[in-house]
C-alpha cells in the first residue's frame, strides 16, 4: 500500500476537488480526472484516507435518503424491451441482494463471462462443492443483455443470467432445464454518484436471483473472484415497503391493483400475524384524499406517504385497539407485485416495472457498504 | 378387498408415523397377536402397508372392518383435517330426552331416504362424544369411501362439528342432524379450526375464563417522595397489573385452546385520524382483516398484557372467547359483534 500512496493523495485530492465543484451548482463533471494507478480493490478501505475525508470514492455525501419521489408512472415496457425477457421477470419471486461496483465489466464480453462461469460452475462441483440441483454433469451458462431497462445515461444496461442443466444420462433430444436465473440491473441511479465513479468500474447495484441457495452463492463468488466486488443482503426497510404501498396505490385509477394487502408481524409470543387487505377503491380514496390525483405536483412526499399508512393503522386502531407501530411491516402486495421485508420481491405488472426498479436501485446503492 | 378398500387402508396407514401404528391395529383387533407381532415397524412405510393389506386379506376383512379402522384413527387424532362448528337451535320440547338409540335410527333413517347410496357409520366415544363417518354416493354412484365427511356431536349439547363436508351434501346432513335431535334448525358457527380439541374446549366445556385474583394494592404513600426509581417501577407495576388482568378476563388464565385464526370482514366507515374527507363519506371502508398465530388466543392475551393493545379488550377480540366463534362481519350498524346467516365459512 505504501508506494501507492502518493498516487492515491492525488486521486482522493481529485475527487474531493469534483464534489467541492458540485456543491451549489448543477451537476458538472470535469473534463479530466486525475489518472492515477488505483489499487484493485474498490470499496475495501484499506488505504489511509485523509482525515477529512473517510468514505470510498464515489459514495460522499451525494447519496442522501430521499423524501420525495414521482409518482408512479407507467409505460408498456414492451416497447422499448423485449417482451420476452419481460415475461422472465415478472414470472418469478426474487431475492434481493446488492452489489458494489464491477471493475473490468464489459457488456461486449458476455460470451466469454458465460464460459467462464459455465466451466467455474463445473469445477467446484468436481471439488465436491455442494450442488444440490442432482447428477447433472452440464451446466450451461447464458449471460444476455437486457436492452432498454436502463433509463437515464449513466444508467449501464441490465444483464440477465440463466444456468441450464442437463441430466446425466438425458436424451440427446431432451431439452436442458433452467435450474437458476438472475439478473443485474440499474434503474434511475443516482447520476451524481454514477459519475462519480472510477472509468473502469461498472455499477449494476441491484442483484436478484431464482433458485437453489447454493448456486447463487456459486454464481457471487465468481463475480466476487473476476470483478473485485461484494454482495450483501438487500433487506427492504419498512420506509421501502411504505412507499410502495403509496407507489402502488396510486397506481389504482389507470391499472386495478385488485387489493392492497399489507402484513404485519407483532412480537407477541408465540408472534402474531397480522394481514389487512383493503378494497382496492377504498384504499385509493384514502391515498386520494391525502394526496389528491388532481394535483400538479407530480411528486409525492414522504409526509404524505406516512400520512396514509397511518390512516390505515388508525382505522385498524378503532377497531380492535392493537398499536399495528408496536410491529414490524413485513410484507406489501398489490396486483402489480409484492414486496417482502426479508429482500424478496414479485413483479405482477410489467407496466410499472420502472418505478419498482428504481426504488430497489436506490435501496441497493444507499444499502452498500461506505 | 377391492381397490378402493385397499386405498382406504393404504392411506390410514401412510398417514399415522409407524411409532403409533402398533397401538392402533391392537386397539382395532382385527389382526390376530402373531400377525402383529410379524409386522416390523422398523421399515420402510410402503412395506408396512403391503404387510397389513395381506393380512387384512388373510382375515378376509372386508369394508366395514377398514372403515372402523379409519374412525378409530381419526377418534385418536381429532387434531387431524379442517373442522368446522355450527349450532343447533330451536330446541323442541322433547329434545333433552333423545337418547342415543333414537339419534341413531333417526339420523340414519332421514339420510338413507334421501341419498340413494349412502354408507353410514355411528359410534359412541367414551367421552360422550358421538361420531359419524358418512361416505356419499348419489343416485348413480356408490358411496365414495376415500372421502368421508365425519361429523361429532355430544347429545345434549346444541354444537355439531364437521369436518370434509362437500356443499352439495350440506343440506341433506343438516336436515338429519335437526330431526334427529328434535331442533327447529342448525346455524353456521362461524367457527373453524385444525384442531378439534381447541373447538370443543372453546364451546363446550364453555373455556373457563378465571378472573384474575384480586391483587393487594400497594400503599402508594409508601415511597412517596423518597426514591424516583422506585415510584415510578411501582406506577409501572400497578399499569402492568391491569394490563393482564384486563388480558385474563378475555382470555382467560391458564392455557388457551389452540385456535390458528381469525377473520374479521370489516364494513364499517372510515375512522382514521382527522381526515375529515374520508370521514364525511358514506360508504364502508372495506377491508378483510386477519389475524394468525400458532396459538392465537396466546398471541392475542401476550398482546394485551404487554401493551401492544390498548385496554380495556375490544369486544371484537373477546368476542372470539365469549361467543366461541372465529369469524366476523363487522358492520356499523350497532354496537359490538353483529354476524350474518349467511357469511362464509373463514
Amino acid at each position: 500500500c505504501s508506494n501507492h500512496l502518493p498516487a492515491l493523495f492525488f486521486f482522493w485530492l481529485g475527487v474531493f476537488l469534483i464534489i467541492m465543484e458540485r456543491r451549489g451548482s448543477a451537476v458538472n463533471t470535469p473534463a479530466s480526472r486525475p489518472v492515477t494507478r488505483r489499487s484493485k480493490s474498490y470499496g475495501r478501505s484499506c488505504v489511509e484516507a485523509p482525515s477529512y475525508f473517510w468514505q470510498t470514492p464515489g459514495h460522499l455525501a451525494v447519496l442522501k435518503i430521499p423524501n420525495s419521489r414521482g409518482t408512479a408512472k407507467s409505460q408498456t415496457i414492451t416497447n422499448k424491451v423485449d417482451p420476452e425477457h419481460i415475461a422472465l421477470l415478472v414470472k418469478n419471486e426474487w431475492k434481493l441482494s446488492y452489489i458494489t461496483p464491477l471493475h473490468h465489466f464489459r457488456h461486449t464480453r458476455l460470451k466469454s463471462y458465460s464460459k467462464h462461469l459455465s466451466a467455474f460452475i463445473v469445477a467446484e462441483k468436481q471439488q465436491g462443492v455442494a450442488v444440490e440441483v442432482g447428477l447433472e454433469a452440464g451446466f450451461k451458462v447464458t449471460f444476455s443483455a437486457v436492452l432498454g431497462l436502463a433509463e437515464n445515461d449513466e444508467d449501464a444496461e441490465t444483464v440477465f443470467i440463466q444456468i441450464q442443466s442437463k441430466p446425466v444420462f438425458a436424451a440427446v433430444a431432451d431439452a436442458p432445464k433452467v435450474v437458476w436465473r438472475g439478473w443485474l440491473t440499474c434503474v434511475n441511479g443516482d447520476l451524481e454518484y454514477l459519475r462519480s465513479l472510477p472509468p473502469d468500474f461498472v455499477s449494476l447495484p441491484l442483484f436478484c436471483t431464482s433458485g437453489p441457495e447454493s448456486l447463487t452463492t456459486l454464481v457471487k463468488s465468481w463475480f466476487e473472484r473476476v470483478f473485485d466486488c461484494n454482495f450483501g443482503c438487500l433487506a427492504l426497510n419498512s420506509t421501502t415497503l411504505n412507499w410502495l404501498t403509496a407507489l402502488w396505490t396510486g397506481c389504482h385509477p389507470t391499472c386495478n391493483i385488485r387489493h392492497l394487502k399489507l402484513a404485519w408481524s407483532l412480537p407477541t409470543q408465540p408472534p402474531l400475524d397480522v394481514s389487512y387487505t383493503v378494497n382496492p377503491q377504498d384504499a385509493w380514496e384514502l391515498w386520494n384524499s391525502i394526496h389528491p390525483e388532481e394535483s400538479t405536483d407530480d411528486r409525492i412526499d414522504i409526509q404524505e406517504v406516512q400520512s396514509f399508512i397511518n390512516g390505515l393503522e388508525a382505522h385498524f386502531f378503532r377497531h380492535f385497539k392493537i398499536f399495528l407501530s408496536a410491529g414490524t411491516l413485513v410484507k406489501v402486495s398489490t396486483a402489480l407485485g409484492s414486496a417482502h421485508v426479508d429482500g424478496k420481491i414479485k413483479i405482477g405488472n410489467s407496466d410499472y416495472i420502472t418505478t419498482l426498479l428504481t426504488l430497489l436501485t436506490e435501496c441497493a446503492l444507499l444499502k452498500m457498504p461506505a | 378387498m377391492d381397490a378402493q378398500v385397499r386405498s382406504v387402508l393404504r392411506r390410514v396407514i401412510q398417514r399415522i408415523p409407524n411409532k403409533n401404528i402398533e397401538n392402533l391395529l391392537k386397539k382395532w383387533n382385527c389382526l390376530s397377536a402373531d400377525q402383529l407381532c410379524a409386522l416390523d415397524y422398523t421399515r420402510p412405510k410402503w412395506m408396512i402397508v403391503e404387510q397389513v393389506t395381506s393380512f387384512c386379506e388373510e382375515n378376509r376383512l372386508n369394508l366395514k372392518h377398514i372403515t372402523n379402522l379409519e374412525m378409530i384413527y381419526h377418534i385418536e387424532n381429532p387434531d387431524k383435517g379442517v373442522w368446522h362448528a355450527c349450532q343447533l337451535t330451536e330446541a323442541q320440547d322433547d329434545a333433552v330426552g333423545v337418547d342415543l338409540t333414537q339419534f341413531k335410527e333417526q339420523f340414519k333413517a332421514h339420510l338413507h331416504g334421501v341419498v340413494r347410496h349412502i354408507s353410514i357409520k355411528i359410534k359412541k366415544h367414551e367421552d360422550e362424544a358421538i361420531w359419524i363417518r358418512i361416505a356419499w354416493g348419489d343416485n348413480f354412484s356408490k358411496p365414495n369411501h376415500l372421502k368421508p365427511t365425519y361429523v361429532v356431536h355430544h347429545l345434549h349439547t346444541s354444537y355439531v362439528f364437521i369436518s370434509n363436508l362437500m356443499a352439495k351434501h350440506k343440506i341433506f346432513l343438516c336436515q338429519a342432524l335437526v330431526i334427529a335431535t328434535k331442533h327447529g334448525s342448525i346455524k353456521d358457527g362461524h367457527l373453524s379450526t385444525r384442531s378439534l380439541t381447541a373447538m370443543r374446549e372453546l364451546l363446550l366445556r364453555r373455556y373457563q375464563q378465571v378472573t384474575y385474583p384480586a391483587m393487594f394494592t400497594v400503599t402508594k404513600h409508601l415511597f412517596a417522595g423518597l426514591f424516583t426509581d422506585p415510584c415510578i417501577g411501582k406506577e409501572h407495576s400497578e399499569h402492568e397489573e391491569m394490563r393482564y388482568q384486563m388480558s385474563c378476563e378475555a382470555f382467560g388464565h391458564g392455557p388457551t385452546p389452540k385456535l390458528e385464526t381469525a377473520v374479521y370482514r370489516l364494513e364499517t366507515r372510515y375512522r382514521g385520524n382527522g381526515n375529515h374527507t374520508l370521514s364525511d363519506r358514506e360508504e364502508f371502508f372495506r377491508g378483510v382483516v386477519r389475524f394468525s398465530s400458532s396459538s392465537l388466543l396466546d398471541s392475542l392475551r401476550h398482546c394485551v398484557a404487554s401493551g401492544m393493545a390498548e385496554g380495556p379488550v375490544t369486544p371484537l377480540l373477546s368476542a372470539i372467547t365469549q361467543r366461541g366463534r372465529n369469524y366476523f362481519v363487522i358492520t356499523d350498524k350497532g354496537p359490538g359483534v353483529s354476524s350474518q346467516a349467511s357469511a362464509q365459512r373463514a
